[in-house]
């Protein structure tokens, strides 16, 4: 992941169109005792920013759209806090987040947006209060430091999606896509079960897959690796993005990924945006993702899906983290069900 | 007890192979010259200027390739030509059945650190961190790091002293020396390439990342616990560091420094093993003394 790219435009997709469903609201889940309560009309969702600096300017758009869907929103400190690259040092970030998950009238926490500073502060969190009452932590990039760690310690599914920084200014103007993404973190936040339906391409594997979904940023689950934020994948099914990297620097982290044991046991497999940094010149790596990643997991059999609309892109759909989910790969469609 | 490999003596064979990136044989040319003129035959792999895309081959020429310089009884040493990447794509499929039997020196440095901490973690076989062909070229053939290299494969215990630097944290070490490139070592992380680093001095360098990038593999370092239990760290040269549009506010010898500040081991900042020509041969899994002085960074074999 090269953090020089976040705030450049995102490119649009050339892939297959999208057609994105939903079903009934559901109430009862097998698992609802590690899910955070869904927010109802009126909840307060509290922004902070545990990276990289935003200004709050930037951010009035997700607050307003925020307050438009029914929801009070506390800004804090660390929005439009500045330290280099950082909002604000390792400390004060570390504290603005720490009052968020502590405060019981903030229902949820967005993040402002990624960048790069998560990891130097999460080991001054302290999760107590957070694992007595947990609430929804909504982000993705460097966030996957968040998702991995909660997932691994405490169990508690969290909401990959889109931040503040990624809500268009102008909502009217705006493409389909984008007003639809932004909507299904809504979506997911007030309960609704998510269903994610795609056209099916060439390179996917078929088959079917029930598992708890994990993921993120493929840097960021290589980082864990060793800590105690450790991603464990067997028998889940797993989403990887990643951006701005070359594609042998992919390769080895999909060689991490496969000899660290993350890959043998997957209930399936989700390969979201790759926008991968092109090769200098006379360096050609020569291998597409579809070969990097079906090379490493050839043996397997499990479902395996391209082109998914997760990543550092337009279409970064809300996917909650520790849910159970179905993957069904077929040359019908692909479907990413909430079960 | 870490295996050593035996020692080259006049008349000796070095095999020269590409596991990684492709190299074009006339880069290897000094190299082979040198090397023939310390006394040594050498034989290049079929790898050395053969080309597949980026790589020296495909995966199962690189390979066999490796596979033959490892399991040939006339081949003595392996000198990789060159790094880049491809290493770890055949890793796993390299039988080290007859190496064990016979290990011998396997010198290279960069994407070849997998290799290096891979043979140290299972086998515990000693290795060579030290310059490739390339390093050979540009007049360079017999700066004072080739002739590290040299003193390296005869047997000649090392006794490198350099300057100390201001960052530096003063105190002596003896422990197993391990390390190599840091994007390659946190990539060994949770792999059975993953190298332990209790009571070991660790060496550390790197080339082309972002300030960032260096900031979190350095707390990965740290949150795997790789940290706790050194006896000494050297960080060698950080080469062609980049900074985002954002700066980061620190430079990569400052973000290094605010890691290890809390440790109570010894550190020696900017010691000559790099991607640049300085660079001392190290041997991995071997015993060494390690001095940080005011003024005077030394480290010795034991």
């Amino acid at each position: 992941m090269n953090r020089k790219d976040f705030l450049a435009a995102v490119v649009p997709l050339a892939t297959a169109a999208t057609s994105f469903t939903k079903e009934n609201p559901f109430s009862k889940s097998s698992h609802l005792k590690r899910i955070p309560p869904y927010l109802k009309k009126g909840d307060t969702i509290g922004i902070t920013c545990p990276s990289g600096y935003i200004s709050l300017e930037e951010c009035q758009s997700a607050i307003k759209k925020m307050q438009e869907w029914g929801f009070n929103i506390r800004v804090g400190m660390t929005v439009g806090l500045k330290n280099f690259t950082f909002a604000g040092s390792d400390d004060a970030r570390a504290k603005d987040l720490q009052q968020m998950m502590d405060d019981p009238s903030i229902k949820a926490i967005m993040l402002g947006r990624g960048g790069y500073g998560a990891v130097r502060m999460i080991d001054k969190i302290d999760f107590t209060k957070f694992k007595k009452n947990p609430k929804w932590i909504i982000g993705f990039s460097d966030a996957t430091v968040f998702h991995c760690h909660i997932s691994q310690n405490f169990g508690i599914a969290t909401l990959h999606s889109k931040m503040c920084n990624s809500f268009p200014d102008d909502f009217l103007t705006a493409a389909q896509t984008q007003i639809d993404t932004i909507d299904s973190i809504r979506d997911c936040l007030i309960g609704e079960k998510m269903k994610y339906e795609r056209l099916p391409i060439a390179e996917n594997r078929s088959g079917t897959g029930t598992g708890e979904l994990v993921g993120g940023n493929l840097s960021i689950i290589q980082m864990m690796d060793g800590s105690v934020s450790n991603l464990k994948t067997d028998g889940k099914i797993l989403f990887i993005e990643d951006v701005g990297e070359y594609a042998y620097k992919i390769d080895g982290m999909l060689w991490n990924l496969k000899r660290s044991n993350k890959l043998n046991k997957l209930k399936g497999l989700i390969i979201g945006e790759f926008r991968i940094k092109p090769d200098d010149a006379g360096e050609e790596f020569g291998k597409t993702i579809y070969e990097m990643v079906m090379e490493k997991i050839q043996k397997y059999h499990y479902p395996v899906c391209f082109d998914f609309p997760v990543g550092h892109v337009k279409e970064n759909y809300a996917l909650k983290c520790g849910v159970r989910h179905k993957l069904i790969v077929s040359q019908q469609a692909t479907i990413l069900e909430q079960i | 007890m870490t295996i050593i490999p035996p020692y080259l003596k006049p008349g000796n064979t070095i095999g020269i192979v590409c596991p990684a990136g492709y190299m074009p044989l006339q880069k290897a040319q000094t190299c082979i010259e040198t090397l023939s003129g310390w006394g040594f035959k050498v034989i290049p792999g079929r790898t050395l200027g053969h080309q597949f895309n980026y790589f020296s081959g495909t995966d199962k020429e690189r390979l066999r390739d490796f596979q033959h310089m490892m399991d040939d009884k006339n081949i003595d040493a392996i000198l990789c030509g060159r790094g880049g990447y491809g290493t770890g794509r055949i890793i796993d499929k390299l039988d080290f059945t007859k190496f064990i039997q016979r290990p011998k020196w396997i010198v290279g440095f960069s994407d070849i650190t997998i290799l290096h901490n891979h043979l140290f973690s299972n086998y515990k076989i000693a290795s060579l961190h030290a310059p490739m062909a390339a390093a050979f070229n540009d007049g360079e053939y017999n700066n004072q790091y080739i002739q590290s290299l040299h003193n390296a494969l005869i047997g000649k215990k090392a006794d490198y002293k350099t300057e100390g630097n201001i960052l530096d944290q003063q105190g002596d070490a003896k422990g197993v020396l391990v390390g190599g490139n840091l994007s390659l070592l946190v990539n060994a992380i949770g792999t059975f390439s993953d190298i332990k680093t209790k009571n070991k001095i660790l060496f550390i360098e790197d080339i082309g990342e972002y300030i960032y990038n260096v900031d979190r593999m350095m707390y990965q370092l740290k949150r795997s616990r790789k940290l706790d239990g050194l006896k000494g760290l050297i960080v060698g040269r950080f080469s062609d560091m980049k900074d985002t549009t954002i700066p980061f506010g620190q430079t990569t010898e400052e973000v290094l420094k605010d890691l290890v500040k809390d440790y109570n081991f010894p550190v020696s900042f900017g010691f000559p093993v790099s991607h640049d020509k300085e660079n001392y041969a190290l041997k991995i899994g071997v015993k060494y003394k390690l001095n940080v002085d005011k003024g005077l960074v030394e480290l010795r074999e034991d």
